[in-house]
C-alpha cells in the first residue's frame, strides 16, 4: 500500500529549496522506482516521509550539458536519456556500458542517475563508473550551492552527506586527458531485473609501458560503491604487466574482506572479483597495446 | 488531487488520492483491464504502459505524477475492434497462452518497434527483459516481434 501524504508537482527548483526547508519529512522524488515499491513492499526507509515533491517537471534538472572542463548531467536525467546522449556516449562510454545494463527498459525510462546513489544502496550500479571519473555532485540548498565528490557523498549503506533542506541537482564528469581505456563488468542473476551482485569499473593510462594513472571501483562486493584507491597508489608508476595485475587483483579481495567481514557470499564472490579484476586489468592492457601498435 | 492528463488520445481529468498508483487508476477509476498487476514492484511488466511514448511499469508511477502526461494502453494499442498487428502476429505465431503477459509485452514491442522499426533478436530480447512470460519460453514471442516490425516496415 502507498501510505498517504502531500504530493507537489515543482517548476522550479526555487520552490524546491524552500519546500524542502520548510518540511523535515520531504523527500524530492523523480523516477520514483526505488520509493513507489519501496512504499509498496512497507520498506522502513520511507516511512516517515510526509511531503513528496516531484521535481519531474523541471528542465534543469535533466538536462545534460557540456561544460568547459566537465559534462554536466542533471540529476534526473533518467538512464535512457544518458544511454542516448551522444556526448555521454562519446565522453563516458563506461557509464553507458554500466547504466544500460540496469533494471529493464522500462525501468530505465524511468530510473534517474541521482536516484541510483541517493539511496546509496550497495548494488546501485552507476555508482563504480562514477567513483573512476571521478564524479562530482552540484548540491543545493535555500543557503547555499556547494560541490562534493560523490566518494564522498557515499558514507554507508542507504546513507549519504545530504542534509535534509539539500537536493542534488547535477552530477560533474570532468573530462579526462586522453589515453584513458577502461571497461565494466556486471554478473547479476540473469538477464533484466537483475539487482547486482558484482560490479567493477576499472580506468587505466599508462605511457611507455608504465602506468601513469589507474582507477579500480567495485559495486555490490563492498557494503557500499568503494574505490580502491591504496591498490591504486600501489600500482602507479609500475610497468603494466601481469605480475602486478595479479598482486593488486589478491590485494583488492583482501581489502573486501576486510570492508566486509567474512559474508556467506564472500566464499563464492571473492574469488570471482579477484579473476575478473586481474581479466579487465589485462584485458585493458592489451588492447591499450594493440591501439599503440596501429598508431606507430 | 485533481489531474488532467491524456488516455489513449481522449483527454480526461481524474480525481486522484495520494495513495494510488497508476495501474489503480487505470484499472479501477477507467475501467480498463488490460493493463495487469503481476508483482507490484517493477519485476514483471505485465503492468507495462506507455507514458510520453515511453514504455513504463505502472505499477511504478503514483497517480499523482501524470499530470500533463499522454497515457497509452493496451486498449489504446488496438483501433477499437481492429487489433494492432502486433497483437495479430501474437496470435498467429503462438505467442500467448494464459496471456497474462501479453498487454505488457505487447506495450514493449510497441514502443520498440516505433523506436527501431528494424531490430535484430538482440535488441528484441533486450526491449522484452523487464517482462515475464512463465509460459512460452519467449522464442514465440521474439519471433512474433520479428514478424511485425518485417509487417510494419514493407506497409508503409
Ligand atoms: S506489476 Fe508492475 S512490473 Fe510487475
Ligand atoms: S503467456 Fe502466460 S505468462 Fe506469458
Amino acid at each position: 500500500m502507498i501510505p498517504e501524504h502531500k504530493f507537489i508537482n515543482a517548476d522550479n527548483i526555487e520552490d524546491v529549496l524552500r519546500l524542502l526547508n520548510e518540511n523535515d519529512n520531504a523527500k524530492v522524488i523523480a523516477g520514483g522506482t526505488d520509493i513507489i515499491p519501496g512504499f509498496h513492499i512497507d520498506s522502513a526507509r520511507f516511512k516517515e516521509i510526509e511531503l513528496l515533491i516531484d521535481i519531474n517537471k523541471i528542465k534543469d534538472f535533466n538536462s545534460i550539458e557540456l561544460a568547459d572542463n566537465h559534462l554536466s548531467i542533471g540529476a534526473s536525467s533518467n538512464f535512457t536519456q544518458i544511454i542516448n546522449d551522444p556526448n555521454v556516449n562519446k565522453y563516458f562510454p563506461l557509464l553507458v556500458n554500466a547504466v544500460s545494463q540496469i533494471g529493464s527498459h522500462q525501468i530505465r525510462n524511468r530510473a534517474t542517475i541521482g536516484g541510483n546513489f541517493i539511496n546509496n544502496a550497495p548494488c546501485a550500479d552507476s555508482v563504480p563508473a562514477l567513483l573512476i571519473y571521478n564524479a562530482v555532485l552540484e548540491i543545493k540548498s535555500i543557503i547555499e550551492t556547494k560541490e562534493i565528490p560523490l566518494s564522498e557523498f557515499l558514507l554507508k549503506q542507504y546513507q549519504t552527506a545530504l542534509n535534509t533542506n539539500e537536493v542534488v541537482t547535477r552530477v560533474k564528469l570532468p573530462f579526462l586527458n586522453e589515453n584513458y581505456s577502461g571497461k565494466f563488468y556486471k554478473l547479476g542473476r540473469r538477464r533484466g531485473v537483475a539487482i547486482s551482485r558484482i560490479s567493477l569499473a576499472v580506468l587505466m593510462k599508462k605511457s611507455n609501458g608504465i602506468i601513469e594513472d589507474v582507477r579500480i571501483a567495485g559495486g555490490a562486493v563492498t557494503p557500499i560503491g568503494t574505490r580502491f584507491t591504496k591498490i591504486e597508489d600501489m600500482m602507479k608508476g609500475k610497468a603494466a604487466k601481469s605480475d602486478l595485475f595479479k598482486e593488486a587483483a589478491q590485494k583488492i579481495g583482501e581489502q573486501i574482506l576486510e570492508l566486509t567481514g567474512l559474508r556467506w557470499s564472500s566464499i563464492y564472490k571473492l574469488p570471482v572479483v579477484q579473476q575478473k579484476i586481474y581479466q579487465l586489468l589485462e584485458e585493458i592492457n592489451l588492447e591499450m597495446n594493440s591501439v599503440n601498435k596501429n598508431e606507430n | 488531487m485533481k489531474i488532467k492528463f491524456t488516455l489513449n488520445k481522449k483527454k480526461v481529468t481524474a480525481e486522484v488520492e495520494s495513495t494510488e498508483r497508476l495501474i489503480d487508476l487505470l484499472r479501477n477509476k477507467f475501467q480498463l483491464m488490460g493493463t495487469k498487476e503481476g508483482c507490484s514492484i517493477g519485476e514483471c511488466g505485465a503492468c507495462t504502459i506507455l507514458m510520453d511514448g515511453k514504455a513504463v511499469n505502472s505499477c511504478l508511477v503514483l497517480a499523482e505524477q501524470i499530470e500533463g502526461a499522454e497515457i497509452i494502453t493496451i486498449e489504446g494499442i488496438a483501433d477499437g475492434e481492429q487489433l494492432h498487428p502486433i497483437q495479430e502476429n501474437f496470435i498467429k505465431a503462438g505467442a500467448i497462452q494464459c496471456g497474462f503477459c501479453t498487454p505488457g509485452m505487447v506495450v514493449s514491442s510497441y514502443e520498440l518497434l516505433n523506436e527501431n522499426p528494424e531490430p535484430n533478436e538482440e535488441e528484441i530480447k533486450e526491449a522484452i527483459a523487464g517482462n515475464l512470460c512463465r509460459c512460452t519460453g519467449y522464442k514465440q514471442i521474439i519471433d512474433a516481434v520479428k514478424i511485425s516490425a518485417e509487417q510494419l516496415r514493407d506497409s508503409k
